[in-house]
């Protein structure tokens, strides 16, 4: 009965871990390339399905055609977000930079309860994903959307950082932004990009969440630091172990609801976060990188 | 001319901050004199708020280490000291001073892992403490309350049965504690722990090469920061006469180190003042409803761009720079 339930959490488990991976990748993508961490991420998330929403209604998109859109929506939305905060204050102190994400983290709320009120909005379902039972693991539609997404997302993020011209530049940058400067790369335009990305893997996140514990306008910081925990989990450093944090905390997390009640499960989800920062500093790693 | 080997440090009410000092707390004296009872209530809650910065100001602007668990702080004080009194009641005049205690322990206890991460990281790490004082708060409702919160009914009592109420006396010892703070920060930042601590925000590595023991004299602000915003929190629970998890939820946390950033972290005044003049502002927003979130985000954006930029600038000179008549200066 308990692997039967164990099972279950683990299949539920991967539905958000998905989530918290895609929400990771994008925390990851900034922080490399501007050392900023982004307050703002859940927010990105939380405009893009609304968003979304609101496109799917007006224009009843065939599935294809929304995905697309949605990337598209994320993107600009991501490039906003870059204009509105780093791209402000690019000379400022770092903390002047991370309490600019906070401010616009609350203008976004702000904008979501304006729009859209405070009333919880149910995104329908894009792709048309079948069930799928493998032995006694059952994957609802939602599980397997989040699965083929995310893994879909993080394989193209891939081939792209790999493969390009411009991926290979947000690389060097990432690496060292002066050398990456003095080889030709236009480190500004890469900090464009990045959060333009971490737009477009916010917009896959909403689709994959938005079906499965629909989009409330206080969401987004509860779910941004979610990715945050799972790109520490991850260790900032490959996309595949960041996207593996990001399935391990969900599936940690199913697990520990088996246990314990959700205040205590999230409890101790921040008390593993402050461990693995104790354990693996990685702000001092980068802050000497720099 | 030769400089002396043992410069005389500054003393407390220096470099004009003696009329700094004078300005704030005379102001604030006349608003308590003068404004009606009702008002004393914004007043008070907006002096808790300044109580947060000022503490949150020995981590951040002595120590240089960011903090958004100044909220849990607050809400430790509020919680010790509520339950404490409802099994001793005539314990105020210990109550008290052992909840700052047990709050500035687990400050240092915070900090002093913690010590080595870099800001972005150490803010998400004290976001994570944050969440855990909440979480634990509403994991034992038969203690805490829970989510629906618990009464903080019995008043401070001081030997002798004479219990302390009343928006007056509140407003009193907001401003007397901001007073102690305030000068204690003065004193700290004019003494060799707080040169230390400058040294520490400036560079750690020549801070620690120097012979500074890092974690443990930033432990020392951490702790002296968590006991000040943890006696705000203990005052505000007796005040207010009902706790509950949504008073010191993360907004708290985020809105002290924001109001510290625009008002720029190491000043004294100006982060207390940025306090009193936005919050006044926002309050007066109410009537924008549903667009009160969006036009408060955009009001805290602005000022934190142009906040930082108009720092140190008399207004003349700010009407001269606006008016081309000398060059732009360095930030």
């Amino acid at each position: 009965m308990f692997s039967l339930y164990l099972a279950q959490a683990v299949t539920s488990g991967l539905a958000l871990g998905a989530v918290y991976g895609l929400m990771a990748l994008g925390f990851c993508l900034i922080y490399n390339a501007s050392r900023l961490i982004n307050f703002a991420q859940g927010e990105l998330l939380l405009l893009s399905g609304l968003g979304i929403l609101s496109l799917v209604q007006a224009l009843n998109l065939h599935w294809t055609l929304g995905i697309l859109a949605a990337c598209l929506w994320g993107f600009v939305l991501g490039l906003f977000l870059y204009a509105t905060t780093l791209g402000l204050t690019m000379r400022a102190h770092p903390l002047r930079q991370l309490m600019l994400t906070v401010a616009a983290s609350l203008i976004w709320q702000g904008l979501a309860i304006l729009v859209w009120g405070k009333q919880p909005h149910v995104l329908p379902r894009m792709a048309p994903m079948p069930d799928l039972r493998l032995g006694p693991m059952y994957f609802s539609q939602d599980t397997v959307t989040a699965m083929v997404v995310s893994l879909a997302a993080g394989g193209l993020l891939h081939l792209f950082l790999r493969h390009t011209r411009t991926g290979t530049a947000v690389r060097a940058v990432s690496m060292h932004s002066l050398a990456a400067t003095l080889q030709g790369v236009n480190p500004i335009r890469t900090y464009a990009i990045c959060f333009a990305l971490s737009g477009t893997l916010a917009a896959l996140a909403a689709m994959c969440v938005g079906p499965q514990t629909m989009l409330r306008h206080d969401m987004g910081f509860a779910v941004g630091l979610k990715g945050f925990v799972a790109a520490t989990v991850g260790g900032y450093s490959s996309l595949g172990r960041v996207f593996l944090g990001g399935i391990f905390l969900g599936v940690l997390e199913a697990g520990l609801v088996l246990a314990f009640n959700n205040e205590l499960k999230e409890a101790l989800t921040f008390l593993l976060l402050i461990a693995l920062l104790v354990v693996m500093p990685l702000g001092e790693k980068h802050a000497h990188a720099r | 001319m030769p400089m002396p080997d043992n410069p005389r440090p500054a003393g407390v009410f220096s470099q004009g901050r003696g009329w700094s000092f004078a300005g704030f707390f005379g102001v604030l004296a006349a608003v308590g004199l003068l404004a009606p009872s009702y008002e004393l209530l914004a007043v008070n809650q907006h002096l808790l708020l300044c109580l947060n910065v000022l503490a949150l100001n020995f981590c951040l602007g002595l120590g240089g280490q960011v903090c958004m668990a100044q909220g849990a702080f607050c809400g430790m004080g509020a919680y010790l000291s509520a339950m404490l009194h409802q099994y001793y009641p005539g314990g105020s005049l210990w109550i008290v001073p052992a909840a700052a205690l047990c709050t500035a322990a687990v400050g240092a206890a915070v900090s002093r892992p913690l010590e080595q991460l870099h800001s972005g990281f150490l803010a998400m790490a004290t976001v994570g403490v944050h969440s855990i004082f909440i979480n634990v708060v509403l994991a034992f409702p038969q203690v805490t309350g829970g989510a629906e919160g618990m009464l903080s009914a019995v008043p401070l009592t001081l030997p002798g049965g004479v219990t302390l109420g009343g928006d007056g006396f509140y407003f009193l010892a907001f401003s007397g504690l901001l007073l102690v703070g305030a000068f204690m920060y003065a004193a700290l930042e004019n003494s060799r722990p707080g040169r230390a601590l400058l040294a520490c925000r400036e560079d750690p590595l020549a801070a620690s090469s120097c012979g500074i023991n890092r974690p443990a004299i930033r432990a020392q602000a951490f702790a002296l920061g968590a006991a000040l915003s943890c006696l705000a929190g203990s005052l505000y629970g007796h005040y207010a006469g009902f706790i509950s998890p949504r008073q010191f939820d993360l907004g708290l946390s985020l809105k002290t180190l924001l109001y510290l950033v625009i008002g720029g972290q190491g000043r004294l005044f100006s982060p207390l003042v940025a306090v009193v003049v936005l919050e006044t502002l926002l309050s007066r927003l109410d009537f924008l409803g549903d667009a009160r979130s969006l036009v408060q985000g955009l009001l805290l954006a602005a000022a934190l761009l142009i906040g930082p930029a108009m720092r140190g600038h008399t207004p003349r000179a700010l009407l001269r720079r606006w008016l081309g008549k000398s060059p732009p200066s360095v930030a």
